[in-house]
């Protein structure tokens, strides 16, 4: 063996092959191969009781077009019948083109969530849209991304997916099932003590823009290490069931883009009492009755990413 | 045969083409780290930025000072043995950096990181220890 490795260049060539192998799998494993680990389930918030996934644990729900949504007025940038109410604004301001979504739900069951292929996992991905139509939704953004990581609690439509924390000072977006969002430090909460107080859904990416009515973000805030202006998706609520979607367009020569804290001051001039910052980048979509309403791109052509998970809002 | 056996051949020469060879590789990390900066949307990892820190201390630096000090070790068999796991562990601790790099830039993570680590620390470890027994067993060169 040592007189093998001993060789000039044969061990050197043998051991590139391998870590060259080693990297491939890597990346692929981290960007490209699907892993199922749970089908979704679906529980109504009346019937919620403490529920956790489980990968045989299944049902399956299958949405209606209700009375109420076929009797629905709709313009290319509002939405309103008995139940829900949206108005869509697409304003130009800090070099960027940003699409504010004025949602008033009636119920808060009606403001949901679902997985790419209805399934949890990692790489299990699909387009906003697509998975907007899977849901007959009236209104969908691109939610946390979840399956890019392996951290980050993940609770949907009731349901415990993941309740590992990231590491380092993360902020996740909590909505009970009230609807009301409120913004939690994950190192601090557990999900045990945050399904102990009726946690319906749980999303991990942030920060939390606005925080019991103040800016929580400073212009040096920043996802990663990033310090530039980028496409942006945020949810928050000005008051009991009526919440402001901003998404904006960034990263081209039409739009810049904003930074965290020209998104926080956006919510809080419209009087937003807590904001979050979901999955942005390449993955800031904006979907409303059958059409993407902004310019979703990663920077060279535009196009939707495809991503984990939806925010939205329907039946 | 053993690592402590005297090599005919002259590897004096081999050392200082190694050095270079790891400044070259120094060079070449930073420019990876500047044009990926480039498609990194603004965003930087430290891992990244800093991986050339590996080649650069743990290679050129490195066997500048053997060069320097204890260039007898050269002369034992086992120098190529040495010469051969130290690389490979500075290839895969560099490899590593770059790795978390693209994942610190992608916001994502992977469990298999820290095996990349791990191979390159036990590579490294392994390798000062032959290192140090040649550097010991100086008296051995002038039999």
């Amino acid at each position: 063996m040592k007189k093998f490795i001993s060789k000039p260049y044969r061990w050197a060539a043998i051991y590139s092959i391998l870590l060259t192998v080693a990297f491939s799998f890597t990346m692929l494993d981290t960007f490209v191969l699907p892993k199922s680990i749970a089908n979704a389930t679906t529980v109504s918030i009346a019937s919620k009781s403490a529920s956790t996934a489980s990968s045989s644990s299944t049902s399956t729900s299958f949405s209606t077009k209700s009375s109420s949504q076929s009797q629905a007025i709709v313009t290319d940038s509002s939405y309103e019948d008995e139940n829900i109410k949206i108005t869509i604004e697409t304003v130009r301001k800090y070099d960027s083109n940003i699409y504010v979504a004025d949602i008033q739900v009636y119920d808060p069951s009606y403001l949901k969530t679902a997985f790419a292929n209805n399934t949890y996992g990692r790489n299990i991905t699909a387009t906003t849209s697509d998975m907007a139509e899977d849901n007959s939704a009236i209104f969908a953004i691109n939610g946390d991304y979840y399956g890019f990581r392996d951290g980050g609690y993940v609770v949907r439509n009731g349901v415990e997916y993941r309740d590992a924390a990231r590491s380092g000072d993360n902020d996740a977006l909590v909505i009970d099932k009230d609807g009301n969002l409120s913004v939690v430090k994950e190192g601090e909460v557990s999900l045990n003590l945050l399904s102990d107080k009726g946690v319906w859904q749980v999303l991990s990416f942030g920060p939390g823009l606005v925080v019991d009515g103040e800016i929580a973000v400073t212009s040096f805030s920043e996802v990663g290490k990033s310090m530039s202006s980028n496409p942006r998706t945020a949810i928050g609520q000005i008051s009991e069931l009526h919440y402001i979607v901003i998404v904006s367009d960034g990263r081209t020569s039409e739009s810049s883009g904003l930074s965290l804290l020209q998104l926080a001051e956006e919510f809080k001039e419209r009087g937003c009492t807590v904001a979050y910052n979901l999955d942005g980048g390449g993955s800031s979509t904006m979907y409303f009755n059958g059409k993407v309403i902004n310019k979703p791109t990663s920077g060279k052509s535009i196009g939707e990413r495809k991503v984990s998970d939806i925010v939205y809002i329907g039946y | 045969m053993s690592i402590l056996d005297i090599n005919k051949r002259n590897n004096e020469k081999q050392l200082r083409k190694t050095i270079w060879a790891y400044l070259i590789l120094s060079v070449v990390a930073v420019v990876v780290d500047k044009v990926y900066g480039i498609f990194g949307h603004g965003v930087h990892s430290a891992a990244m930025t800093w991986m050339f820190l590996y080649p650069l201390l743990g290679g050129a630096l490195f066997y500048f000072i053997i060069q320097r000090l204890i260039k007898h070790i050269t002369k034992f068999a086992g120098y190529r043995v040495f010469l051969n796991i130290h690389n490979s562990g500075i290839a895969t601790l560099t490899l590593a950096s770059l790795i978390k790099g693209i994942f610190e830039i992608a916001g994502t993570n992977s469990p298999y990181l820290v095996y990349f680590y791990m191979t390159g620390g036990v590579f490294i470890a392994v390798g000062l220890i032959i290192m140090l027994i040649m550097a010991l067993n100086q008296n051995r060169v002038h039999v």
